[in-house]
């Protein structure tokens, strides 16, 4: 009986689930069901340089892929690589990308010739980007690359890098009884008494000067050009820049022979070795003194401000962000993207999970988890990132000058210039003057309107 | 009875070949110990000249997606070099043995491709093969690189079929030989050094490029040159890869002149001394 009884309970049983089933495909017939997936079916094309960002998102990328039912096709390429052919691709007018990486050396040449979509009109319709994603919770000044004259926005950043000083060998500045330099003439001085220390060079660099440059021609009053983004005429042989110039050219009398042309690995290898006492440059390429495994000098490492000039105080600031192209076939699917690459909920999922501290987003910077992970010996690098991250967008954006369309043009004047100066080939007022002229007859060869 | 004695290899002599061969190989010698020291011993100053080398850079490479980045590489230069032979070589035989008022014209008007500098083509390839769907294909690399080698081959290959005298294709033809059989049983077997060589010349122009693989591919069709040059990354030049990547592009193209080194020499000179 008791058989017979299973035997029937199990065909009831069966019968039930039979019948729960078809009801439910009654009531939500396949298509429907699909459609729970807003972009089924869609194929998303993207572009950037590689970074470790996008390095880590790859392995969130199957989450989204499940949740919105859209592959992801992501491209990858070298940074010159990328650039190259983003380039060409958004300046012929291309559609083969639903999103980029907005480079922050392009950006104002892509925002001002149109080639993006404006992601206010993603960002102010409460259907496509719920309140919680606050797009105003990314840093000021990581976005004013992105923004045009009218407020339109054209990308979110991802990426900041900030300059920050480095010390790697304390224990011989303590010796000679030297503080953490905080101005320009401080800074001159500790690296003509710690070079040459036991074989240690008192400052090292990198060969893109105009990168390093700028900071201390601002610090001394000067700039690239006269007024950007508004007024790009060459400021090359103003007597602040000169003044910078000759100081930086002093500076890296200091520094390992060749360092006119050391590349940024090489730079970093030598303070992470402590074969080199201080480097000025990104946050990310600086905290590896305190951070990495390579480090050979964590214990004796500092990482700080960088020093300030006697009229500003401007450490060089940039971003990396995402935007979507004028032309792109599937701006939804590209927005809806973009939204989650840089949620407050990835953002804190890549910090937490893979330590990846150079995210743009205000809360996630300034959150317990964010600080804990980033406060090495006392020092919370998560606070010198924003603090510098933000100047820009606080005063006067004096980051102006990179985001203009001809500064690359300025840019190699102005290396080839420092180069002239710091070799002693030429005095500074001498390069100067001729790279001032250079510089405006390059202009005005591509077309600049002076 | 002097001059072979003068030939002889003097240790003066065998040393200043030595020097020359080290001078002349340093930058390749200098890439291939980069490639087998660890990133570390890379940025040593001063480099170290004995360490315990490591495969570790041509291991990760092997596992990266620079292998698919070599094998394009193969097929676009072996596919542009096969299908430029294979018109070209007929094309100069035809030049050769046509005696046709136009002959100069055609020759010269063939060469004109040749005369502006390949980046003059890139934007109008670049905007075609959006166009018609060819951008990032190993097709759309083959069709350029065949369009670019093809008149090297025709004009590289005339002088060849210049120094083979009629006479011996007229007596075939009076022994009852076709057209066909006569260009392939007889006229190209004796013009072997030359296609060696303009093969050569072909794969290498191809093999090299980097300005057209930049342009035309994105992920997929990406050839090994410019794969070397995504280890210049935003944070950081992975040199390691880089050297590794730099000594196993050169390989290809070493064993190849080495496979057909016989025919090289005398290829590369044979068409210039025309009788």
């Amino acid at each position: 009986m008791k058989n017979a009884s299973r035997a029937s309970s199990l065909t009831r049983r069966k019968l039930l689930k039979a019948s729960a089933a078809t009801a439910a495909l009654a009531a939500f017939p396949a298509p429907l069901i699909a459609q729970t997936k807003p972009f089924a079916g869609v194929t998303l094309h993207g572009a950037s340089f590689q970074h470790r960002f996008f390095t880590l998102l790859q392995k969130y990328i199957p989450e989204f892929e499940e949740q919105t039912g859209m592959k992801v096709d992501l491209q990858l390429s070298a940074f010159p690589v990328y650039n190259q052919q983003a380039n060409l691709e958004l300046s012929s007018g291309g559609s083969a990308y639903d999103f980029v990486n907005v480079t922050f050396i392009l950006a104002a040449r892509w925002v001002a010739a149109g080639l993006l979509a404006d992601l206010n009109e993603f960002t102010g319709d409460p259907n496509l980007t719920p309140a919680e994603w606050n797009p105003k919770d990314f840093v000021e000044g990581a976005q004013v690359p992105y923004r045009d004259a009218r407020g339109g926005t054209y990308g979110y950043s991802w990426e900041g890098g900030a300059m920050l000083m480095g010390l790697s060998r304390m224990d011989l500045m303590e010796k000679k009884g030297l503080k953490i330099p905080k101005t320009f003439a401080e800074l001159q001085q500790v690296c003509a008494e710690i070079n040459g220390t036991d074989g240690v060079s008192g400052i090292t660099s990198f060969q893109l000067h105009h990168w390093n440059l700028p900071p201390y021609i601002q610090g001394f009053g000067g700039d690239i050009f006269r007024k950007p983004p508004g007024d790009i005429m060459p400021a090359l042989n103003t007597p602040e820049t000169i003044q910078g110039i000759e100081f930086y050219a002093n500076l890296l009398k200091n520094a390992p022979k060749g360092v006119l042309t050391y590349t940024e690995d090489q730079a970093r290898q030598s303070l992470l070795t402590g074969r080199s006492n201080i480097f000025i440059h990104s946050s990310s390429w600086v905290t590896p003194i305190l951070l990495s495994d390579e480090s050979k000098v964590k214990e004796t490492s500092r990482v700080v401000r960088s020093p300030a000039g006697p009229v500003h105080d401007y450490p060089a600031s940039n971003s990396q962000g995402l935007g979507i192209p004028k032309n792109a076939k599937n701006k939804k699917a590209a927005w809806e993207f973009i939204k989650w690459a840089l949620s407050p909920d990835i953002s804190m999922r890549l910090v937490k999970e893979h330590g990846h501290s150079s995210v743009c987003r205000r809360s996630i910077i300034t959150s317990e988890a964010y600080r804990k992970l980033n406060t090495v010996n006392g020092q919370d690098l998560g606070a010198l990132y924003l603090e510098v991250l933000e100047l820009p967008a606080k005063g006067e954006n004096y980051m102006a000058y990179r985001t203009v369309k001809e500064f690359p043009i300025v840019g190699d004047v102005l290396n080839k210039a420092f180069e002239q100066v710091a070799t002693g080939q030429l005095p500074a007022k001498d390069a100067m003057n001729a790279a001032q002229d250079q510089a405006i007859a390059a202009l005005r060869r591509s077309g600049t309107q002076l | 009875m002097n001059a072979p004695t003068s030939r002889k290899a003097t240790p003066g002599r065998l040393a200043a070949i030595m020097v020359t061969l080290l001078i002349l190989l340093s930058p390749f010698l200098w890439l291939l110990q980069m490639s087998f020291k660890s990133n570390d011993q890379i940025l040593q100053f001063p480099p170290p000249l004995i360490f315990t080398p490591t495969l570790e850079h041509y291991s990760a490479l092997w596992h990266s997606a620079f292998s698919a980045s070599f094998v394009n590489s193969l097929l676009s230069a072996s596919f542009s070099t096969a299908l430029a032979l294979l018109l070209g070589v007929p094309a100069a035989y035809a030049l050769s043995r046509w005696a046709g008022r136009g002959k100069h014209a055609l020759s010269f008007a063939i060469l004109v491709t040749r005369m502006a500098p390949p980046i003059a083509f890139t934007i109008p390839f670049f905007l075609f093969y959006r166009w018609i769907g060819l951008l990032d294909t190993i097709t759309g690399l083959v069709l350029v690189y065949t369009s670019f080698n093809l008149p090297l081959v025709i004009w590289m290959m005339q002088p060849f079929f210049d120094t083979i005298p009629v006479s011996l294709e007229e007596a075939a033809l009076v022994d009852g030989a076709r057209t066909r059989t006569i260009f392939t049983k007889i006229v190209l077997p004796m013009v072997t050094p030359g296609i060696a060589a303009t093969a050569i010349l072909c794969f290498l122009y191809a093999w090299n490029d980097f300005f057209f693989a930049l342009i035309l591919t994105r992920t997929n069709a990406r050839t090994a040159p410019v794969a070397v040059v995504n280890f210049m990354n935003y944070e950081g030049w992975e040199w390691g890869k880089i050297a590794a990547g730099g000594s196993l592009v050169m390989a290809p193209v070493l064993i190849f002149s080495l496979a057909v080194r016989r025919y090289l020499v005398s290829g590369l000179t044979a068409g210039a001394v025309k009788g």
